[in-house]
């Protein structure tokens, strides 16, 4: 069985539930940005002849319709058994991303929600459900296998859940501000208030009258810390920094983003320590 | 909070007059060779140096990072200076054309290699003066205090080199004056485009030598006026760009834009010479009249043809006189136009209350369930469909107010802008 997944994060959760049974490969490069990204010649490769199509949806991978229209077999494409929306049966978070104004939009140029619902691990159970229920209807044979499998991921991630909310436990409620609105589902998985976001509309640098009320905002409420990711550009989160004291802390918002992000569980093992241990330098 | 505002402005605008004094004396020797592009073309063969050196895993503000930028920005000089032989069978240019799409595509197979390269080719377009440091604002003084002071005093066979641009003379006449020029323009223009952006450094480049050449053809008075110009628009820029809460660097870019057109009408109607002054103002005031008038009658002529069109201008001449669709409206239309609009209002108002609802219980209080998510989820979609309902009724009906509008409103409108349109011709035929 060949499996193709738009991004890391859902290659990783794909290779837990598949394990020896398929080869998984990801169209998104790891650590680059996947909100910028744009299909080449060897990715039209990939889609030929996948069994599995899994993608993020919400608007996320838009440019995987085009591919597998053109490339992708009857099974992968939308209504296929081959094909697998991770977003479906998740609980999504600020659905009002689909405004009645459009020019109202805030933190996101996506569609329906926000579309970063693999940084909560609890969702993890129902995108693996999602990649399980396509293995078992292309194989009913290896439907044993794929359930130990999952079964045993789900165990271990259970495991390390209460782990990581046990190492932020102290830190519930702490203030953040994060340079692009990725981290909801973090957020509310772990108990954080992200005040507020640096960049308001994607792609466009904040106006230095936003940075100024943000340097405010810091001060004022105290917040020690901005959240950014590795492909951001750094200049206003520095500047923020260096006005205010409050520590830059990178984060990773998928599977390979930095190395020591290797896999859907080590991603959060680097996530929630790197976070962790600033919250409470900073309390220090 | 205004103490934010003097900081996060006093370094960028500072970095702003740095560049200016610089850029400006190189824009009257691009200006004078005809080669305007030629910084887009450095600029652009410089960030091909700092692309490769990112991908062979050197930061760019490394040593490493430096000495590929430098050798890239030297070969791009080299290819300048050379270019001048060919201006004598084509247009100097046109080779520098396609030396920009060349750095510009290589560039992008380049940073293929590189995970985050669409982050790098975005941030050498739109650059980040808003957060330049004072150890780098003091490393641009040093720099260009050097190559300033160099200049100085080579300014005699630079600026004869630069008059003889079309390549009259030979080649070997002017090489080594060529080279110094084009080698000192690449380590400025490499070392402003990292901090500034491609777009805003071409401003500090053309638009103040410009300006500065309107006034005067000596190249020290043009230089004095284009110092000011260009501080001037820096600060326009910078302190605009607070007010209207809006991205720097294009705020600049429009400031530097507008300092232009308000140079070039300064030199129309107050500077220049009585005769010329008086042929000025009425070729402007003609020019102007016939733009607003077929903006007018256009605009009219369009709610008359498509009334459920767009309409921009009416709607600004709605706002301005408070005559709206809704008075062309029965009085049943008009409450439900209200009443639709309010609704719609209401509604979005709901959603924020939810998500503002939802957001506060991250981290407060009981965590909300999965079902409790999926339903304000749904409720919030419903208020979605429900408030694009309502906008379909506004629409609609102001749809049907402007069918009856544009007898009353679009057809004077037409009438009105179309016959000063044409009178205005007829005016300047007459005048000739």
């Amino acid at each position: 069985m060949r499996v193709v997944a738009t991004t890391s994060d859902l290659a990783s959760l794909a290779h837990a539930v598949t394990g020896d049974l398929a080869q998984v490969e990801t169209i998104i490069p790891p650590a680059a940005d996947p909100e910028a990204f744009e299909p080449r010649p060897s990715d039209f490769a990939k889609l030929k002849g996948a069994s599995i199509v899994i993608r993020i949806g919400l608007g996320y991978d838009h440019w995987l319709d085009k591919l597998l229209s053109r490339h992708g077999d009857a099974a992968v494409n939308r209504g296929g058994a081959g094909y697998v929306d991770a977003s479906v049966g998740v609980p999504l978070l600020e659905i009002k991303g689909s405004r009645i104004d459009p020019t109202q939009r805030d933190g996101h140029a996506h569609g329906l929600a926000n579309p970063h619902y693999w940084l909560d691990p609890a969702n993890a159970e129902t995108i693996s459900g999602g990649i399980a229920e396509a293995g078992i209807l292309l194989a009913p044979q290896m439907a044993g296998k794929l359930i130990a499998n999952r079964d045993g991921f789900l165990s271990r991630l259970k495991a390390s859940l209460m782990e990581w909310e046990r190492l932020l436990a102290p830190h519930r409620g702490a203030r953040l501000i994060a340079y692009h609105n990725t981290w909801p589902y973090f957020a509310r998985r772990f108990r954080l208030n992200i005040v507020d976001v640096i960049e308001v509309k994607e792609g466009v640098a904040p106006s230095p009258a936003r940075l100024a009320r943000l340097a405010a905002i810091i001060r004022e409420q105290k917040i020690r810390v901005i959240v950014h990711e590795p492909f951001e550009p750094e200049e206003a989160s520095q500047l923020l920094a260096r006005r205010t004291g409050a520590a830059i802390v990178k984060l990773a918002p998928s599977v390979g983003s930095v190395p020591a992000a290797s896999s859907y569980l080590a991603l959060f093992d680097y996530n929630v320590g790197t976070l962790a241990q600033a919250l409470s330098a900073a309390s220090n | 909070m205004f103490e934010d505002v003097l900081a996060f402005a006093a370094l960028p605008l500072t970095a702003a007059v740095v560049f200016t004094g610089i850029h400006t004396w190189f824009g009257l020797q691009v200006l004078r060779r005809n080669v305007v592009f030629a910084d887009l073309a450095l600029a652009q063969v410089s960030a091909l140096g700092a692309t490769v050196a990112v991908v062979a895993g050197h930061a760019v503000q490394s040593a490493a990072g430096y000495a590929y930028t430098l050798i890239f920005t030297a070969v791009g000089a080299l290819l300048l200076t050379a270019s001048r032989g060919l201006a004598r069978s084509v247009r100097q240019e046109a080779f520098i054309g396609v030396l920009y799409v060349f750095a510009t595509a290589a560039t992008v197979l380049v940073i293929d290699r590189s995970p985050q390269g669409a982050e790098h080719v975005k941030k050498m377009l739109v650059g980040g003066i808003l957060s330049v440091t004072g150890d780098e604002l003091l490393k641009f003084v040093v720099l260009y205090s050097i190559i300033g002071a160099v200049h100085w005093v080579i300014r005699r066979p630079l600026l004869a080199a630069s008059a003889d641009a079309d390549g009259r003379s030979d080649i070997g006449k002017f090489l080594v004056w060529d080279l110094i020029f084009y080698l000192s323009f690449g380590v400025v223009v490499t070392s402003s485009v990292a901090t500034a952006g491609v777009l805003l450094v071409f401003c500090f480049l053309i638009v103040p030598a410009l300006i500065g050449n309107l006034f005067s053809s000596h190249v020290g008075a043009a230089l004095a006026i284009g110092w000011v110009a260009g501080a001037t628009a820096s600060a326009a820029g910078i302190f605009g760009s607070f007010l209207l809460d809006a991205p720097t660097g294009a705020v600049t870019v429009v400031a530097f834009a507008a300092a232009l057109v308000i140079a070039g009408a300064i030199r129309a109607f107050i500077t220049a010479s009585a005769t010329e002054r008086s042929r000025n103002r009425r070729v402007g005031l003609q020019t102007g009249g016939l733009i607003l008038s077929l903006l007018v009658g256009l605009s009219g002529a369009w709610v008359v043809i498509a009334p459920a069109g767009d309409h921009p201008i009416l709607a600004a001449i709605e706002m301005a006189t408070g005559i709206g669709p809704d008075r062309f409206m029965t009085a049943k239309e008009r409450a439900d136009y209200l009443e639709a609009g309010m609704v719609e209002r209401r509604h979005k108002a709901e959603i924020d209350l939810l998500y503002d609802r939802e957001r506060q219980s991250r981290w407060q209080g009981n965590e909300l369930t999965a079902d409790e998510i999926r339903r304000i989820g749904s409720m919030q979609q419903t208020l979605t469909e429900m408030g694009r309902g309502e906008r379909f009724v506004v629409d609609y009906l102001r749809t049907r107010g402007r069918e009856r509008e544009r007898w009353y409103i679009g057809l004077p409108l037409a009438a009105a802008g179309l016959i000063g349109a044409a009178a205005i011709i007829r005016m300047a035929r007459r005048a000739r």
